[in-house]
């Protein structure tokens, strides 16, 4: 397998295949860095935090992924996060309890794969999809998912580790490619730990 | 296999057999204090509700299995949970599912979680296989587990989504969900063990619609695509099969998008179910007890009726059961369709 492009959002900044980007993340970075992006998409601002910087993170891996290689059946969405979908569950436990009656529109993203949902939206992709809750970001627990569904007929995987929790934000995606050559496992996690 | 009609799979083969329902009217549910009709185990602790449905869960598969298996370095676990401990926010509300896990079964391998809506449970066992298939273990435990919350409840009725009488999927007057709660768990084997039932995985994929988040596709292109591939993964014709668990929910979309997706296959003469009507809509753990109650009617020799069900309520025709009927059913297929616009299956064979 290869590692087509990876893409790191933190506090330390935006990483795009181990580049960073002149680009301050502050507190409203997300809608920042989408309009600094020009794309006409406006159920980006329906998001949640999750889906949001998925959305971001595969805008900024298409500057150097050509998505459009593989068919719509072609590409396993395998995700994996430690907080599921926190944030959003605690604005919908708010909405019942503070702000007088149950949110419908934050009650659907109170499940992590909504955000593979958004992409496979955005992207028209209809391959398969997955996701895991890990203690932290486990870079053979990738590889393991990645020889599976290349094992069973993915060409390629877009994998990621997607997290918003009391205040900490983080996006890691990276692309890789079914191919005879073997990934580091040390090149993984320094993409990471950027 | 822990539901509001049963302790083990037997007692709710049999109480599925005589046509015994979890889903009744709970007082007070609803955020206005409706009494939704919901399916509630009725001896469980309200206190940390979710935690005592596993550790619940667990002691069944000790008497079932013995300590000795999950203890096993060739023995991994695999949980599928929606909501897991919500109740118990603002903590981690996964971190009782491991902790719980790790002091009753004391597992040697590092569990893992599935959190994929309602295609959770089928996906675990697609995932199961993958890990057999690695040839690392040789049994896999995949466990389904979610429990009833006022999150859940309140979530589902503001979407107008539950149903004020108990759900009737496929039926012409269905109009929602009864969510229900639910424990379950299926070991995935290389070997064929002799001293149980067992049935073979014969394939399994998972497909996205591609559509909507909540909503789902007015083709059941997700469904559609997934059932395809699991029938070529398992090498089989679809008209071969002889029986389908379908998910149906007894939502007016998701039924009528299931009709559309199995009418597009040509499986409109295929004996069909859903088991929501037993055990309600158990989210995470859906996929899970429903594969374990198909095992048991193909073990049996018994397709049950899918409850509720009297006139076709979808556009295209479909073989709703509605009398048990004796099947020496051989070839099946197990649907789930979930948030996110996610849709998996299974093809199993005695």
């Amino acid at each position: 397998m290869r590692i087509l492009g990876t893409c790191k959002i933190a506090e330390s900044g935006v990483f795009v295949n181990g580049l960073a980007r002149q680009f301050e993340v502050n507190e409203d970075w997300k809608k920042d860095l989408y309009a600094s992006l020009n794309i006409e998409y406006p159920k980006f601002y329906k998001m949640d935090a999750l889906a949001k910087m998925a959305f971001l993170g595969v805008e900024l891996l298409e500057s150097s992924c050509n998505f459009d290689d593989y068919s719509e059946n072609e590409i396993a969405l395998i995700f994996a996060n430690r907080y599921s979908s926190y944030d959003t569950d605690q604005r919908f436990i708010e909405s019942y309890t503070e702000k007088g009656s149950p949110g419908p529109s934050l009650f659907v993203y109170t499940l992590p794969n909504i955000l593979t949902g958004e992409l496979a939206i955005r992207k028209k992709w209809y391959g398969e999809n997955i996701f895991f809750i890990n203690e932290k970001f486990d870079a053979q627990f990738f590889i393991d998912q990645i020889n599976f569904y290349f094992r069973k007929g993915s060409k390629a995987c877009l994998c990621g580790w997607v997290d918003s929790a009391n205040n900490q934000e983080e996006c890691f995606l990276f692309l890789v490619e079914n191919s005879i050559d073997e990934i580091s496992i040390e090149e993984l996690i320094k993409s990471y730990k950027q | 296999m822990v539901t509001p009609i049963g302790d083990t799979p037997q007692e709710n083969f049999e109480a599925m057999k005589s046509g015994k329902s979890g889903v009744s009217k709970i007082a007070g549910s609803g955020f206005n204090d409706e009494d939704w009709p919901l399916s509630k185990i009725k001896h469980l602790e309200e206190e940390n509700r979710y935690q005592a449905l596993l550790k619940r869960t667990c002691s069944q598969l000790l008497k079932a299995y013995g300590q000795e298996l999950f203890q096993s370095e060739k023995t991994l676990i695999i949980i599928s949970s929606t909501k897991a401990d919500i109740d118990s926010f603002p903590e981690d509300t996964f971190s009782s599912t491991r902790s719980i896990i790790n002091e009753l079964l004391t597992p040697v391998n590092t569990p893992v979680i599935i959190s994929n809506a309602c295609i959770s449970g089928v996906l675990a066992i697609n995932t199961a296989v993958d890990y057999l298939n690695d040839e690392k273990y040789t049994n896999v435990i995949a466990i389904g587990i979610d429990a009833l919350s006022d999150f859940i409840v309140y979530g589902f009725q503001s979407l107008f989504a539950l149903s004020d009488a108990p759900s009737r999927p496929f039926d012409k007057n269905r109009k929602g969900i009864s969510i229900g709660e639910a424990g379950g768990a299926i070991m995935v084997s290389k070997e064929r063990p002799s001293e149980m039932f067992s049935v073979e995985y014969l394939g399994g994929s998972s497909s996205n619609d591609a559509n909507h988040i909540s909503g789902p596709s007015r083709t059941g292109e997700g469904l559609f695509r997934s059932i395809n591939l699991s029938a070529e993964r398992a090498g089989i014709n679809l008209k071969e099969l002889d029986f389908i668990s379908a998910h149906g929910t007894g939502t007016l979309y998701n039924d009528e998008m299931e009709s559309i997706a199995f009418d597009r296959l040509g499986l409109n003469k295929i004996p069909l179910n859903s088991l929501k009507g037993y055990f309600g809509h158990t989210l995470g753990a859906a996929g899970i007890i429903e594969l374990l109650a198909t095992m048991l009617m193909m073990e049996h020799k018994l397709l049950l009726k899918s409850p509720g069900f009297e006139e076709q309520g979808t556009s295209c025709n479909i073989n709703v059961l509605k009398e048990n009927t004796e099947s020496e059913a051989q070839l099946v297929l197990k649907t789930a369709s979930g948030f996110g616009g996610g849709n998996a299956s299974i093809i199993l064979r005695k």
